[in-house]
């Protein structure tokens, strides 16, 4: 009997045994651990959401600062009049693009030569002089004005980081090396008064300028072309609302107010909504999202109108059409597709495509295209080439994947009642598995927006919202991207500072971005599936 | 065909809507192999570009320069009539030599000599560190899941995060490496930091990879285990995992693709621009996991938009492309391969 048991393996009875941890068995300890692991993505995705927030929440009161600062110090007073400035310098680019087009058709049409259609167009130049003259006075007033709302805005700064200073120093203990650094506190109300004080000034130099208008434009000479006479008329009408804009920017001087606060909400109002991103400039940085997003929206768009007809119409044909020789040897090429490194396709765009899409734009016979010829290399439509190849193979894999799911049954009841393959597949197949090709097609946008190499490399990296008066042309603009901006800038910026946390602000956005789509990818798919059965 | 009579009698004869599909299903075809194309247009100019400077005429055929030495820049000068192009250290040497060449005026590109060795190291510490933590983290959750876990909500939320976690952008986990292991933890630009960004960024393609290889061990194993009367633990250790193992790990290949080729989320937790030690050249061995490296996708991104575009810069260009673009393109074939090898075997 007793040697019976010794013979027996305890190996088993071992692990049976009542050995307890934390009143646990053996086994359960195993499932824990394993539970443990599976909570990880869980624990993950809470901490992207936290370190996020962490270093970006920090934005929105820096943000209000900064533009708190814009108020006070008086740029946002000479900024009311440096729009009348700009939009006069708006206009008097659109003089010499029209300078341009009646030398073209000065030279080509009637077939003079350059020096002829230059002295024909001298009361044109002259014209056009005065009119750039007449904004004179007021650019002087602007540039006084910058230089004064400058120095405020210096000294603010310098007070701050004296503040900064002595509050560090009394952190240490220090108190006696905190009490020796002086802070000047800036008086606002005296410092903008040298500033307000040329509000007259400016008042008889806009009054001038509305007057110097009028007067020239009714110098302006004839055009040789109705279709030009046509711009000129055009010219005087935007010359007209340009000049009507005047009480408003005077209205907006005289009620001006430093002390108003800057609304809290503005902090963020002024990041999603704000038209630029401008940073580390001598004036006034302003972290507006919009032309990113645009950007990054624009890239992602073309990629797809690219991707989607290739990739469902591969995935169709595929899992419909192709012989099974054809699928073994599609498939696994378009996976091959997928894995190449989203670097080395940049590189490509780069290196050969910008080049070849330029040099394919300047070929003559196809400047009927929209946008051709173009001369930036790297442009939206360079990189959107490139993310439609990285889109492809998602969205015919996930597409795939969709069409294999509906039943042999649907295809074999729609061959029995006659129809063709290409109406059974255009007619059942297509639509049972709509939901799940939405789906595929939501999260080949999502792969897209969040690209980054790419758009980094090949989208031109231009910050700016692109001129959409171009039509289908916009696509030959170079833009940047939320992505290309958190990589290219988040190696240079200060650690804490302003333009460290709006880089990380954007992160938050990209963030929500892909999990919206992933959320109503999910939805599509919950909502609209066909029920198979 | 058409001249052919019918091969069978219930045969259709050609008619316009006949003609009109087969129009359309070539439409379809060409699509498809538009994109393979363009795929293959791709691999064909990183390799035939790319293999003038990695593969050379005279033995032992590879560039070994090329492939075991650390970046350099290149000098491209005029001396004694002749045009010469060296590394830094050879032109170093040389002026010394000759005095008279540090007075001619040379061009100078950097990165564009030497090799790349470091790189190609860093990026493989990378792809092993990171896969050996996604895998264990992957693989324990996907037995949970599979094996353990019963639908509830709790379950619910894992796979919803799993889902999401798949959908998050790289850029965004280079900022949260960048936010959680560089800064608040200290990390500094460091290869833990790399590796767990990494590592957590490939988790779901590996836990959904895991789970199906272990879907795909039938039930029957499972219950036969048990009714021999071993515990969950012994069922799942010599029953469920060798079955499924060569199918988590030829999945897993692809994950390895991924963490290879991604750049965004490596640029501020792990990757230099430029190093000059390797990285088993540490006084302690701590350091080891605490130093940055240099990474082959970096070192791509770097050559291709730092430096101009000329005949000297081609080389390391486009020679790092090819490796990178080979290493990555083996590792992915090989699990395509190995899957299908693996289908065919296990059959139950």
């Amino acid at each position: 009997m007793a040697s019976t048991e010794s013979s027996q393996p305890k190996h088993f009875l071992a692990y049976k045994g009542k050995f307890r941890l934390f009143g646990l068995t053996i086994d359960d300890c195993i499932k824990v651990f394993f539970g443990g692991n599976a909570v990880v993505s869980i624990v993950v995705l809470t901490l992207i959401t936290y370190f996020l927030f962490r270093e970006g929440a920090g934005f929105f009161g820096q943000n209000r600062r900064n533009l708190d600062i814009y108020r006070r110090a008086g740029l946002e007073y000479v900024d009311y009049i440096r729009t009348q400035q700009d939009d006069h310098t708006a206009l008097t680019r659109y003089l010499s693009d029209l300078r341009l087009r009646q030398l073209r058709y000065l030279t080509q049409e009637r077939h003079l030569s350059l020096a002829e259609a230059n002295a024909k167009l001298g009361p044109f130049d002259d014209f056009a002089e005065q009119y750039g003259d007449a904004i004179e006075p007021i650019r002087t007033i602007v540039s006084d004005l910058t230089e004064q709302a400058s120095a405020i805005k210096t000294k603010c700064g310098v007070a701050e980081d004296k503040l900064t200073e002595r509050q560090q120093l009394l952190a240490e203990g220090r108190n006696a090396d905190a009490g020796r650094v002086v802070v000047e506190s800036v008086d606002f109300a005296a410092e903008l008064a040298p500033i307000r004080a040329t509000l007259p000034a400016w008042r008889e130099a806009s009054a001038e300028l509305t007057k110097r208008i009028s007067q020239v434009l009714v110098t302006a000479p004839a055009m040789p072309d109705p279709a030009l006479q046509a711009r000129l008329e055009r010219f005087k009408e935007l010359n007209a609302t340009y000049v009507a804009g005047f009480p408003a920017i005077q209205r907006r001087l005289e009620t001006w107010d430093y002390t108003k606060p800057v609304p809290a909400a503005q902090a963020l109002t002024s990041f999603i909504f704000g038209r630029e991103w401008l940073t580390a400039s001598f004036w006034q940085d302003w972290y507006g999202v919009i032309p990113l997003l645009v950007g990054s929206v624009m890239v992602s768009l073309l990629a797809l109108v690219l991707a989607v007809p290739l990739g469902v119409g591969a995935a169709i044909y595929v899992n419909q059409m192709a012989s099974p020789l054809e699928q073994r040897f599609i498939k696994p090429s378009i996976e091959f597709i997928s894995a190449i490194p989203s670097v080395v396709l940049g590189f490509f765009g780069i290196a050969v495509l910008g080049q070849a899409m330029r040099a394919l734009s300047q070929v003559s016979w196809l400047s009927w295209v929209p946008g051709f010829p173009y001369s930036e290399r790297l442009n939206i439509l360079t990189a959107g080439c490139l993310l439609a190849l990285i889109a492809v193979p998602t969205i015919f894999t996930l597409a795939e994947d969709a069409l294999n799911n509906v039943p042999r049954a649907f295809k074999e009841a729609s061959f029995a009642l006659g129809a063709t393959r290409l109406q059974t597949v255009i007619k059942i197949i297509v639509p049972a598995s709509l939901s799940g090709i939405i789906s595929a097609v939501l999260l080949g946008f999502g792969r897209v927006i969040g690209e980054t190499m790419v758009v980094l490399l090949c989208a031109g990296n231009r910050i700016a919202i692109p001129d959409f008066t171009m039509g289908l042309g916009v696509v030959t603009q170079p833009v940047h991207t939320m992505t290309g901006i958190i990589a290219q800038e988040m190696g240079e910026v200060v650690q804490g500072s302003i333009h460290y946390r709006a880089l990380f602000v954007v992160g938050i956005l990209l963030f929500f971005l892909s999990l919206g789509i992933n959320y109503v990818a999910q939805a599509v798919v919950r909502k609209y599936r066909v029920s198979i059965g | 065909m058409a001249s052919n009579p019918p091969a069978h009698p219930f045969q259709s004869p050609p008619t316009a809507a006949r003609r009109r599909e087969r129009w359309i299903f070539a439409l379809f075809g060409g699509a498809t192999y538009c994109v393979i194309l363009c795929g293959a247009l791709v691999f064909g100019t990183i390799i035939g570009k790319g293999a003038g400077s990695v593969f050379q005429t005279r033995a032992p055929f590879i560039n070994t320069t090329f492939l075991t030495a650390a970046p350099e820049s290149l000098h491209v000068f005029e001396f004694e009539g002749r045009k010469r192009e060296m590394g830094d250290q050879e032109y170093r040497a040389f002026v010394a030599q000759h005095p008279a060449a540090a007075r001619v005026k040379s061009e100078s590109y950097v990165y564009s000599a030497g090799g790349i060795f470091p790189c190609i190291v860093g990026t493989v510490l990378l792809v092993i560190g990171s896969m050996t933590i996604a895998l264990t983290l992957g693989v324990s959750a996907a037995v949970y899941l599979n094996e353990y876990a019963r639908d509830g909500t709790f379950i619910r939320f894992v796979r919803l995060a799993i889902l999401n976690l798949a959908g998050v952008p790289s850029i965004v986990f280079g900022l949260f490496g960048f936010g959680m292991f560089v800064i608040f933890f200290g990390w500094n630009v460091s290869l833990l930091a790399g590796w767990f960004t990494l590592a957590f960024m490939v988790l779901p393609v590996v836990i959904t990879a895991s789970e199906e290889s272990l879907k795909a061990v039938p039930r029957g194993f499972r219950e036969g285990s048990l009714a021999l009367g071993a515990t969950k633990w012994q069922t799942i250790r010599k029953n469920v995992l060798p079955y499924a193992l060569p199918g988590i790990l030829t999945s897993s290949i692809l994950g390895i693709a991924r963490v290879a080729g991604e750049t965004a989320p490596i640029m501020f937790t792990a990757a230099y621009v430029v190093r000059d030690k390797l990285p088993w050249e540490v006084e302690r061995a701590v350091d080891f996991l605490f130093q940055g490296v240099m990474a082959l996708p970096y070192h791509i991104y770097v050559v291709s938009s730092k430096i101009p575009q000329n005949e000297y810069t081609e080389r390391v260009q486009y020679g790092s492309a090819f490796i990178f673009l080979l290493i990555v393109a083996v590792i992915a074939s090989a699990s395509i391969l190995l899957r299908n090898q693996l289908r065919n075997r296990y059959k139950w």
